[in-house]
């Protein structure tokens, strides 16, 4: 396995991609997550991962980043619906932009029984370039970041070693256009 | 330090309805407004109707808002007080009503806590309001207030709930005017002025091209003032094309007007539903495709071109793809196509359309409304058309509540001009009628104002007859009275084997003598002969009068198209039978 294929130079991810991920400015005041989330959920429509974070403290300003299934229309149903909300300032799907990039942060906790485990476990790390985070008592935490292909990726070749227990945590996709 | 002018949250409250010229409120005390209801003690521009439950206040403040074209203005306490209105605000929603509503908050050290009365109120309501606030600093309120009523009245308006805790009622603080806010545009969403000229020009064009072409006019064009409907009527009269109306739409083109072709829909006209199954050119002017009025959707007008006018973008492409659209406010977007035709002298040659007119004159000779009216048992058809020719030359506003009435009310009275048709279309809230004739009576205290009704819906909020007579509001509840559920159990007959569970309403009051104690009047015709003379009589009565007008117990509404039917699969009349394999897809459809 080369370093190219599991680390690959950051390519556009969203463009022409089946997956929809929305990123939506809004004011950071109480509810405005449940304004967001009750949408979806009283449209019925799906939400696949889901992160928000203040990004503007003196604008008060948080960022949005939602990953939905649908098709076109609907996704332009979704974004209509969201542009809406009073304090929505713009939703757009990163799919229609001609560029844009993805990342997601994922913590890996490995338990392992026998040094073999942790050696294999180990080498995956250093091809996935997956940082150690702390290590003790037959634990290690790896910190991994990048695609969300690359993260399944990663997490598919440690499931690959028999015996160990894997418990992870995801930030769920996010993307910012050019 | 005491600042002599600072203010308590209660006084702000007040101070900011005054800016907004805000004159009447709807509402009912608890323990959680008493401040503000002692700040509405001494003073003397805001006049409160005290409504006897709070739904009756959410529906009166919408009917203010539909016949007066304003903000409605609701008060009512914590817990109870809020979840009574949920109704009313979802109905307000569905149908863009304008509404601030401010309720009542446990104190804020107690929010979370189960105290008596507290409720998630912004919880529950955040999906039905347009916006909702819970003020936790009274340094805020005043702000939060004016805010409230830019958001409620901007773009497609919509009911917008304040939650203000009790100790924020009373703690103080300084009064902003609303002149020193500056509202955040990303907040308020105003509607667009300006109109792509593009999309005049390729309008302009496909009526050129159009031989079959249709106006299908919804609520919006009531919602952007009585501009609009002029626009609309000036538009339609250049071009000399036909006008439907959906059922909020009633009004906004005059009824009498010689384009007009009636309501379309479900229980629109023959003539109206055969022109949008057939035209080659459909201008959607404020109206949402709701499915009321679409029917079966794959065979909603299927050889047209469309163009939707609609201020709420998610409306476009929702449940019918269009070919061209704009978010252009209505009474802008008509009036600049209307100055384009002008400035650029085009000319429309009404014989264009000759061939379609002569289509539509076919298809008028159906008479789809016509009716026996017999010796004896009144036809509520009939009722409606007497009240109707009474009443003709009044300043009259109909509210009505919801079911067969309605529709009757809808298709037989004759609306000319628009914020005189008050009726619950989204939500379809029975109990709607008198409460919002409440409302529009104290908007519009020189007006005629009649909520047909339904027995069975007027029962649902026959507490605030009490109101209308404490506040001598004249107001008129006409009941066809049929015993029935009359919608409901048009629908069992129809599409569950006439098999009538539960839509008798047995143990009906007398509806006189529940008028008389509640020092109202009360009226009855029992057939034909005396229809006239109690409609009179109701209309010399200067007092709330309650009409029990008995009615045919078995009329059913047609023209119908049942639900998964298309347009051209209407039934005009109890003769006629619905396609067995419409009739199974329609039953899980409302």
């Amino acid at each position: 396995m080369s370093n190219a294929s599991v680390y690959p130079e950051p390519n556009n991810t969203f463009k022409n991609s089946k997956r929809n991920v929305l990123s939506i400015i809004v004011d950071n005041e109480p509810g405005i997550l449940a304004r967001i989330v009750g949408l979806f959920s009283g449209r019925g429509y799906n939400i696949e991962a889901l992160n928000v974070t203040v990004v503007d403290v003196e604008e008060n300003l948080s960022r949005i980043t939602l990953e939905t299934i649908g098709e076109q229309k609907v996704i332009g149903q979704i974004i209509a619906h969201l542009e809406k909300l009073v304090p929505v300032h713009s939703a757009i799907n990163l799919a229609d932009l001609n560029e844009s990039y993805e990342a997601e942060i994922s913590l890996i906790k490995v338990t392992y029984f026998d040094e073999g485990q942790n050696t294999k476990a180990h080498d995956l790390a250093d091809i996935y370039r997956a940082r150690t985070v702390t290590k003790k008592d037959g634990i290690v935490i790896y910190e991994i970041s990048g695609t969300s292909e690359r993260v399944n990726k990663f997490l598919d070749d440690l499931n690959g070693i028999n015996g160990i227990k894997v418990e992870i945590v995801r930030s769920g996709p996010i993307g910012l256009g050019v | 330090m005491i600042n002599n002018d600072e203010l308590n949250g209660a006084q702000i409250v007040l101070e900011a309805l005054k800016e907004q010229e805000v004159d009447t409120i709807f509402g009912y005390p608890g323990g959680a407004v008493l401040p503000i209801y002692d700040a509405i003690f001494g003073q003397n521009f805001l006049k409160h109707i005290l409504v006897r439950q709070e739904a009756g206040a959410v529906h009166a403040a919408e009917g203010y808002a539909r016949s007066s074209g304003q903000v409605g203005v609701l008060l009512v306490t914590s817990g109870p007080g809020a979840t009574n209105v949920v109704t009313g605000l979802t109905d307000a929603l569905m149908d863009s009503i304008p509404l601030v509503c401010i309720t009542g908050q446990v104190p804020t050290h107690l929010i979370g806590t189960d105290a008596f009365q507290e409720c998630d109120t912004t919880g529950i309501t955040r999906p039905c309001t347009k916006y909702n606030y819970l003020v936790k600093d009274v340094s805020k309120l005043s702000e939060v207030i004016h805010e409230a009523f830019e958001i409620a009245r901007s773009g497609r308006p919509g009911p917008v709930l304040i939650d203000i805790p009790k100790n924020v009622q009373l703690a103080k603080s300084i009064y902003k005017p609303r002149k020193d806010i500056s509202f955040k545009p990303h907040r308020i969403k105003s509607g667009s002025i300006n109109i792509d000229k593009n999309f005049i020009e390729n309008l302009i064009s496909h009526i050129k091209k159009s031989t079959k072409p249709v106006l299908y006019v919804g609520g919006g064009c009531l919602n952007s003032g009585p501009k609009a409907s002029e626009e609309l009527r000036k538009l339609a009269e250049l071009t000399n094309i036909p006008v439907t109306t959906t059922l909020h739409g009633l009004g906004c083109y005059p009824g009498n007007g010689k384009l007009s072709i009636g309501m379309l829909g479900m229980h629109g006209t023959y003539e109206a539903n055969l022109v949008m199954h057939d035209c080659d050119l459909m201008i959607n002017v404020g109206a949402r495709f709701d499915d009321r009025i679409t029917g079966r959707l794959d065979a909603f007008s299927p050889k047209s071109v469309k163009f939707h006018f609609d201020i709420d973008k998610s409306s476009i492409n929702k449940n019918v793809n269009v070919d061209f659209s704009t978010n252009t406010d209505l009474t802008h977007a008509l009036s600049a196509i209307n100055n384009y035709i002008s400035s650029n002298n085009i000319n429309f040659d009404h014989s264009q359309f000759s061939n379609w007119w002569n289509k539509i004159k076919e298809w008028q000779s159906t008479d789809c409304l016509k009716y026996d009216q017999g010796e004896e048992i009144i036809k509520p058809q009939h009722a409606i058309s007497r009240l109707n020719e009474l009443t003709k030359n009044k300043d009259t506003i109909i509210t009505t509540e919801v079911g067969q009435h309605q529709m009757w009310a809808a298709q037989y009275y004759q609306f000319n001009k628009p914020n005189s048709w008050i009726t619950s279309g989204g939500l379809g809230t029975m109990g709607f009628g008198m409460p919002a004739a409440i409302g529009a009576q104290m908007a519009n205290p020189d007006a005629l104002v009649i909520d047909i009704a339904g027995e069975a819906s007027f029962l649902m909020n026959i507490q605030e007859i009490a109101t209308a007579v404490q506040y001598k509001l004249p107001i008129k509840i006409f009941i066809l009275n049929n015993e029935y559920m009359g919608m409901v159990r048009q629908w069992q007959e129809l599409m569950h084997g006439s098999r009538y569970s539960e839509s008798y309403v047995d143990a009906l009051p007398d509806f006189v003598k529940l008028a008389e104690s509640f020092h109202a009047v009360g009226l009855r015709a029992k057939k034909v002969s005396d229809l006239d003379e109690t409609i009179n009589e109701m209309l010399s009565i200067n007092r709330p009068v309650i009409a029990d007008i008995w009615v045919d117990k078995k009329e059913n509404v047609f023209p119908m198209i049942p639900s998964g039917a298309a347009h051209n699969e209407m039934l005009l009349s109890k003769y006629d039978e619905e396609k067995p394999e419409n009739q199974e897809k329609g039953k899980v459809l409302v």
